[in-house]
């Protein structure tokens, strides 16, 4: 019965109906992009960090990975401090530099990484083999395409340039042994790993015993802080970041998206309910004469009142359907555009699919529906029955 | 660096000024640098104290005294990142950092633009290991992070744009409606259906430009509340919300036109509604 009358309630103007529905679709679309902006982030760049197991990272002191030029100097005996820890499993040193590879009157410019195969953590081999011996070399297709080779080739690639001599300098030939997928890189970023000693030879002496991250896997139920803690006495001339610790400084950094993600998931809401408002008490006070009469002939005050969270129900649940897909679609394309900001993997989401995002807007939307029905239930609920039914006789 | 030899000393004088030099150089005053504000207020710097600055922690460093704290520049490419600063004299850092007669970039003042496209030519012709590019390029490539949030916000503008049409569209269908009654008075006594419909689109077209006006008011509110609080997040000089009289119109007329769009809808709909039905008979 109650639902009937509601349904009845809505049908009776189609037109306005849709219209609400049609703006609580875009306001829920709205707020759920919001609840997967402001968590989606996290989220994100939390599995990143974490898909290759390694719990701490150390950079040089003041800076996050590769965040500078610095490097780390001393490398072979921090790392020799590193294994020697109990509660290390394996550490997997990387320099950063840059490979130059000669084409035409110029030459292909790429990012590179010095590793050790066995351990690394920065790139899934989508094809080929590791760089094993110290004249292989991986490249992602980026690197591929730009240098016109492919997995089999010989490059000759430099580290630098001698501007004075006009030579390059730290020049290799290398054989491409495979094509991989570089987890930290931007979109569109071409890079190469090598071995690190490679890496470090061609830099020349300043980066012989040198590297720019060192990445740390811990053993199986470590408490992560505490070996962190260890660590960094251990080793006072590096930062030891954590996962918590390298989110919380991209927190703060992209706090900007979080705040923004509150400010129009607010907005969202409050258009939802004042939509849903508005269109209920309206409906509500040109049906007064109608409460009345049911009221008269023994309605109760609780039905009315459910009738009219029902009919702010229907409206809510009627535009979060259409509004999940057009979310969906908008946090897709809204992904589409952040995907290019600068200095972030391309590997993040901003808006990470999450059925518990999902769950949090539903939930956050039917609390404002209610809301929205609380004013109209009122005052359907309080109105005079007998001044109603004269002012509707007058009518 | 190999002595310098001064053809106009005797072999005794070269040693008294070789001396004196040595000399000079254990009482020379410390060179000075200039720290951002950030850093001084974080470390507690001011002008005139004197700190070590080193390329690594714990190494040896240069003692030097704070000559200058700077204000931060308003730089795009630096918001995010919020490093500190320390300027240094060039020689100095390169001989604390060990780098050499190296630096990572030059900035080329020319006359004019035609000569700046001269020069860029000229030095990219002669160019080995380096790239001379116009400052509006550097700009453009250091404000990408900006660009990709104007992008993100221009999409969300659609969204916003698109919400608030529909709640126009609601408010002004349901205004209209609650005058069904006076309009069919009105209908009654003998104005036009053109009268009425003109009265009603008038009445949307009020209400939106007093809307509008309202709106360019709390947005101009919420402008300088966005700059204030994001200035001193960032602890930047950058304006991060900037009106201009084209948002202005931009949003003005766009309100408008979805009010008389909105108006005439709702008009038409109850002067196409015999009079008689609009009054419930």
């Amino acid at each position: 019965m109650r639902f009937t009358l509601a349904f009845a309630t809505l049908g009776r103007h189609r037109g306005r109906t849709v219209l609400a529905v049609l703006g609580v679709a875009v306001a829920f679309a709205m707020l759920l992009d919001m609840v997967m902006l402001s968590s989606g982030l996290r989220a994100s760049f939390r599995d990143l960090l974490l898909s290759r197991g390694f719990q701490l990272r150390l950079s040089p002191k003041g800076t996050l990975p590769f965040d500078t030029d610095a490097t780390i100097g001393g490398a072979a005996r921090m790392l020799a401090t590193l294994r020697a820890l109990p509660d290390v499993v394996a550490v997997s040193p990387v320099l950063g530099g840059q490979l130059h590879i000669p084409r035409g009157r110029g030459a292909v410019t790429s990012f590179a990484l010095g590793v050790e195969p066995g351990v690394q953590g920065d790139y899934e081999l989508l094809s080929g083999h590791d760089p094993r011996r110290p004249d292989e070399l991986v490249a992602n297709d980026e690197l591929l395409r730009a240098a016109g080779a492919a997995v089999g080739d010989t490059l000759t690639a430099a580290s630098g340039y001698d501007a004075q001599l006009r030579t390059m300098s730290g020049t290799r030939r290398l054989v491409i042994t495979g094509r991989a997928r570089f987890l930290y890189l931007s979109a569109g970023q071409s890079a190469a790993a090598v071995p690190l000693s490679t890496l470090q030879g061609m830099r020349g002496a300043d980066a012989a015993d040198a590297v720019s991250l060192i990445m740390v896997r811990l053993r199986r139920g470590t408490i992560v802080e505490a070996a962190r803690r260890r660590i960094q006495s251990a080793l006072p001339r590096v930062d030891v970041i954590s996962t918590s610790e390298a989110m919380a400084r991209v927190d703060q950094r992209l706090s900007y998206f979080r705040q923004l993600s509150y400010i129009l998931g607010a907005v969202s809401l409050v258009v939802g309910f004042l939509l849903v408002t508005t269109l209920v008490t309206v409906s509500v006070n040109e049906r007064l004469g109608e409460i009345a009469v049911m009221r008269a002939i023994g309605v109760s005050r609780a039905h009315v009142v459910e009738q009219v969270v029902l009919e702010s129900g229907a409206i809510v649940l009627g535009g979060a359907v259409p509004g999940l897909g057009l979310g969906l679609l908008t946090a897709r394309y809204l992904n589409h555009i952040l995907s290019s900001f600068p200095g972030l993997p391309a590997a993040i989401d901003f808006f990470l699919f999450q059925p518990r995002a999902v769950w949090a807007a539903l939930g956050l939307l039917a609390l404002c529906g209610v809301a929205a029905s609380l004013y109209p239930a009122w005052r359907a609920a309080v109105h005079p029955v007998a001044g109603a039914l004269r002012e509707e006789a007058i009518a | 660096m190999p002595a310098r030899r001064f053809p106009f000393l005797t072999p005794g004088s070269t040693m008294t000024a070789l001396v004196l030099a040595v000399l000079l150089q254990f009482t020379a005053p410390p060179r000075t640098i200039a720290v951002d504000a950030r850093l001084a207020a974080a470390a507690g710097l001011r002008v005139g104290d004197r700190v070590v600055v080193a390329a690594n922690p714990g190494a040896a460093g240069d003692t030097v005294v704070v000559g200058a704290i700077l204000a931060r520049r308003a730089d795009p490419s630096e918001i995010t990142r919020n490093a500190y600063q320390v300027r240094m004299h060039l020689d100095q850092l390169q001989s604390l950092i060990h780098y050499g007669d190296r630096v990572d970039r030059f900035a080329v003042a020319t006359r004019d633009s035609a000569a700046t496209q001269v020069a860029l030519r000229a030095i990219n012709d002669a160019a080995f290991g380096f790239q001379a590019w116009p400052s509006h390029e550097i700009a453009a490539e250091t404000s990408e992070t900006f660009r990709v949030v104007s992008r993100f916000h221009r999409a969300i503008g659609v969204i916003t744009i698109v919400a608030s049409a529909i709640f126009l569209l609601c408010i002004l269908l349901l205004r209209v409606d609650e005058r069904r009654r006076d309009i069919a008075a009105l209908r009654l006594i003998g104005l036009s259906r053109s009268t009425v419909l003109r009265s009603v689109v008038l009445e949307a077209a009020v209400v939106s430009v007093l809307g509008s006006a309202l709106g360019v008011l709390i947005g101009w509110g919420a402008s300088g509340l966005v700059n204030a609080y994001y200035q001193a997040f960032y602890d930047t000089p950058l304006r991060f919300s900037i009106i201009t009289t084209g948002i202005v119109l931009f949003a003005g007329v766009l309100s408008l036109l979805l009010g008389l769009a909105a108006g005439t809808l709702a008009a038409l709909r109850l002067v196409r509604t015999p009079p008689l039905t609009l009054l419930g008979r």
